[in-house]
């Protein structure tokens, strides 16, 4: 079970930056995308730590954020923020929950009222589930690298989200993700380095 | 014609052109109102009100279904498209940004004079670094994206407290950008007409112009599988005047027809036929004109009553024609049935009474209407027929039939047995079922199909849009104490749903506030200088850039300056039709609404908030109230029918002089309604107003039976001649109140279903209860 944890991946719904995935390994003749999104699909459950690091233009520093994401095939993902201040934000099919629990506020969105946040969650959580389908109504896909070391790029298909974001990359290895950079037009980026739970 | 003669027909002559003035300057309505209460409680009228004129009577609700998803999205665009271009639309919403991307500008512009949470406190350095630190945390969510936009305008998120005001409020799904139904299934629009909900020309117009539009759209996909739903209060009212008018003409048609066929071959002169439809047509003039009169208008369903009038009215020509003996005048036939047909007035008369006394003007309009034509009738009946009569007149084919008829009378009492079993059984099974007897529901009086009303529930519960239940209302003398008003009833509602009384709540001041409130607003923002040194303060140790926040203090300074919003600033918004539907002008002031939700405790609620101290609120439970006027309505008809039996009872009392002959009277026509009733129940009718004021026509219809059954006759053929003109009456009502019953107007089928069966059973009781005692007189003859 620990394995499988570790073997998993979750991701992130904000923003974010990240680490870069090498892409040395000869891509074996039968390995592509395919075989990557039904190797993730095979994930059920993961659960790992994340660290995030946005970096936005009207901030002197970057900004950091840290704690757990669990998901759970196919469609929940559950990212609870532990610094610098407790929050959870819960996806499930169509909603967004996002809770507070020092404040008590509880705050539910519904996805489609959201054009650009729904895009945005699927680029993660349609990789997780390895649904190629819904992962390309919103983004154009390419792929780098081999099985061990490999780095998706998501390219935005619509205008809306073109114009907010200009690259999703998402870096892993087999059926594990590592990090996922969000890079915005406006020269804001964010890097999100998943590691796996030891607990 | 003698003198006297040429008095009558010039008078009679003289009503009718007046009648005919009156009604040619008469209104015809068609709207639901009639038939809620004329003096309803403040909060009724403000519902009956909006029934009428208000914003929620022109929306038309619009639904397209059958195929796939994208191709429904896209006929919903290109109907939107379309129907925007037309100048009978106010608004055509359908949830593309267009209307949504007006409503977050208009919010945008105006977030500090509409923002809840202005106040001086509000921008001091405390309450600011508060808000940098959230918006830090933000930043951190997927929200961060939208956020960053605005961020350096809004640092303190008035736009999202705004937006999330009205989160809370229903909103249809939404798929490839347009309202749908949960299900996926049906693709939503709301179009709101600029004609006012009674204005039935332009309303019936403007449900065309969509029918057109959508059948001209080149939509995407197999669109022959798409079907256009439309409902709403506008659809319903020009349904329901187009249902009436065709069912009304329709029947009343078909019914002239037969009972003209029917009475051309019973007296085989057409003179004669026209002469026996003339106290019918003068009584259903001054049925209308009386009503016009009296009421200032006339209801649509009052007209299709005219065609009950045909099987009433037409019977007291039959009466007089078929009784006229070989060699005697029409004056002496009318000598020796007038007392009879005279009671039989009265006695329908007193009947109809009860709906004349209805507080619901629908039904008071169908008694009066009633009572001034069956007048007219008996009287053009009485002294008009007899003139114009051709002399020498009598119908052969009473003499043919009397002595089948006779015989078949003379054996009735023999079925008197079974007749007095079926009696017990009918009450026995009334009174088992009598808990469910009822049809429970305000909407069974409602002119609408049932097919409408559900798939008007259908289209609500898609559009999210449920039915209210509690409203508060406050009333004020102006738009701006009204909105003040309900400024106050929402602080006090704040306070409640803390104490969770109620969930949440709307109010007209959401969309637009009163202008003291706005005024304190302004008042609040503070000067650029202060508003640059708080934030500076609440920026240390943030890690936000330098001047950042430079739009921020440029528009807090501009809204120091702007100028105070009223309802024109909304216009072009969806939050105006909000608004328009929240706030409405009265005859005597202005209302505001504020629809509750989740109320958990209605009657601790209201307590709270009907306080002296803000005694223009008035907390409104529209199921209640629904439920209430319903019982009031059955109670009211119910107390006034007893009234009018009392009453008929007294009058054959004194008419009759013998107790033993009121019983003879009335003993089968209270056979007949027990038996009515009992038939239509075990049909699986859930019996309303309208079956018990059928039941009511049944006595009025029926005394006439009972009364020339029970009259002592001069001779077996006088008796046999009377028995064949009730048969002959009986067929002409039957046919006219019979053919009722296959419209698919609630309330004239439930009258047409409950007099065409309970006027055969009056008939058939009478023969079987009465004849007994008169049996022996007949053979004596």
């Amino acid at each position: 079970m620990h394995r499988v944890a570790g073997a998993l991946i979750i991701a992130a719904f904000g923003a974010a930056l990240a680490a870069a995935a090498a892409a040395q390994a000869a891509p074996a003749a039968t390995w592509g995308i395919d075989e990557l999104m039904q190797n993730l699909a095979r994930v059920k459950i993961a659960k790992a730590k994340f660290v995030e690091r946005k970096y936005l233009s009207m901030l002197n520093a970057p900004l950091e954020f840290s704690g757990t994401l669990i998901y759970t095939a196919p469609g929940r993902l559950e990212k609870h923020t532990l610094l610098p201040k407790p929050e959870s934000l819960v996806l499930d099919h169509d909603t967004l929950t996002l809770e507070n629990k020092a404040r008590n506020q509880r705050r539910t969105l519904r996805l489609q009222d959201y054009p650009v946040i729904w895009a945005f969650v699927e680029s993660i959580r349609s990789t997780l589930a390895g649904d190629m389908q819904t992962l390309t109504r919103f983004y154009r896909t390419s792929l780098e690298g081999g099985e061990d070391q490999w780095r998706l790029s998501l390219t935005p298909a619509e205008p809306k989200m073109q114009s907010m974001v200009s690259e999703i990359r998402i870096g892993g290895s087999r059926n594990r993700i590592r990090t996922i950079e969000i890079i915005e037009t406006e020269g804001n980026r964010s890097v999100m380095t998943i590691t796996e739970d030891e607990s | 014609m003698s003198l006297s003669a040429r008095w009558v027909i010039g008078t009679w002559l003289a009503l009718l052109l007046a009648c005919i003035v009156v009604i040619s300057r008469t209104e015809i309505r068609t709207d639901l109102s009639a038939f809620l209460p004329s003096s309803p409680t403040p909060a009724q009228q403000i519902l009956v009100d909006q029934l009428r004129d208000g914003v929620v009577s022109r929306l038309i609700l619009i639904g397209i279904e059958g195929g796939e998803t994208p191709a429904l999205a896209l006929a919903s665009k290109r109907l939107a498209r379309q129907l925007r271009q037309q100048q009978s639309f106010a608004t055509v919403d359908n949830g593309e940004d267009a209307a949504f991307t007006r409503d977050r500008e208009f919010l945008w512009r105006n977030r500090y004079l509409l923002s809840p949470a202005i106040s001086a406190e509000h921008f001091s350095s405390a309450a600011l670094r508060a808000a940098l630190e959230d918006d830090l945390q933000l930043l951190g969510s997927p929200a961060a994206m939208l956020l960053q936009r605005v961020l350096p305008n809004d640092p303190t998120g008035e736009l999202l407290r705004l937006l999330e005001q009205f989160e809370g409020l229903a909103k249809p799904d939404s798929r490839e950008g347009v309202w749908f139904s949960k299900d996926g299934k049906r693709a939503l629009l709301v179009a709101q007409s600029r004609a006012a909900g009674y204005d039935l020309d332009a309303q019936e117009q403007a449900l065309k112009s969509i029918r057109d539009a959508f059948s001209n759209a080149p939509a995407a996909g197999n669109i022959a599988a798409q079907k256009l739903l439309l409902s709403g209060p506008a659809l319903f009212s020009v349904n329901s005047r187009a249902s009436i008018k065709t069912d009304a003409w329709r029947f009343s048609l078909i019914a002239t027809v037969l009972v003209a066929t029917l009475l051309l071959a019973l007296y085989r002169s057409w003179r004669v036929l026209v002469l026996g439809l003339l106290p019918v047509a003068s009584g259903a003039l001054a049925g209308i004109a009386a009503v016009s009169l009296g009421f200032g208008s006339v209801h649509g369903i009052t007209l299709g009553f005219g065609v009950t009038l045909i099987g009433e009215g037409v019977d007291y020509a039959i009466y007089l024609f078929t009784q006229i003996a070989p060699r005697t005048t029409p004056e002496k036939t009318l000598d020796r049935i007038w007392p009879t047909l005279r009671l039989g007035v009265l006695t329908s008369i007193c009947g109809f009474s009860a709906m004349l006394l209805s507080s619901f003007p629908g039904l008071a309009q169908l008694g009066l209407f009633s009572i001034a034509g069956l007048i007219v009738a008996v009287a053009v009946t009485r002294y008009v027929l007899p003139i114009l009569l051709p002399s020498g007149f009598t119908v052969h084919a009473t003499a043919v039939l009397a002595p089948a008829v006779a015989t078949v009378v003379r054996r009735a009492p023999r079925l008197r047995l079974p007749l007095i079993l079926v009696v017990a059984l009918a009450a026995a099974f009334l009174i088992v079922q009598r808990g469910a007897l009822w049809s429970g529901d305000l909407a069974s009086l409602s002119p609408i199909a049932i097919s409408d009303q559900r798939l008007d529930a259908q289209l609500r519960r898609d559009i999210g849009a449920p039915d209210v239940r509690h409203l508060i209302v406050v009333t004020a003398e102006n738009q701006d104490l009204a909105l003040e008003a309900a400024e106050k009833a929402a602080a006090a509602l704040q306070r409640l749903s803390q104490r969770g009384l109620l969930e949440g709540f709307e109010s007209p001041a959401l969309y637009l506030p009163s202008l003291a409130v706005q005024h304190a607003r302004q008042a609040a923002l503070p000067e650029p200088w202060a508003l640059r040194a708080n934030l500076q303060h609440a920026q240390q140790g943030l890690p936000f850039r330098a001047g950042l926040f430079e739009p921020f203090v440029r528009d807090v300074t501009a809204a120091k300056q702007q100028p105070l919003l009223n309802r024109d600033n909304l216009q072009g918004t969806s939050l105006a039709l909000k608004l328009d539907s929240l706030l409405v002008k009265r005859s005597n002031g202005w209302a505001a609404m504020l629809p509750l939700r989740g109320v958990a405790d209605a009657a601790a609620l209201g307590q709270e908030i009907e306080q002296p101290a803000r005694k223009q609120a008035v907390l409104l439970d529209l199921k209640r109230e629904s439920d209430q006027l319903y019982r009031t309505y059955r109670r009211e008809i119910t107390h006034y029918s007893l009234l009018g039996a009392g009453v008929i009872a007294l009058l054959l009392l004194i008419s009759l002089r013998s107790a033993r002959r009121v019983f003879d009277v009335m003993a089968p026509l209270a056979a007949a309604v027990i038996v009515t009733a009992g038939v239509l129940v075990l049909t699986g009718t859930a019996l309303s107003i309208f079956h018990l004021i059928g039941l009511l026509l049944v006595v009025a219809v029926g005394s006439n039976y009972a009364l020339f059954f029970d009259r002592q006759t001069a001779s077996a053929q006088d008796r046999e001649r009377t028995i064949v003109s009730l048969v002959f009456a009986n067929v002409t009502t039957v046919i006219g109140f019979g053919l009722l019953a296959f419209s698919k107007v609630p309330v004239l089928n439930a009258i047409g279903s409950t007099v065409g069966i309970g006027a055969i059973l009056s008939l058939v009781f009478s023969a079987i209860l009465i004849t007994r005692a008169h049996d022996t007189a007949v053979s004596r003859c």
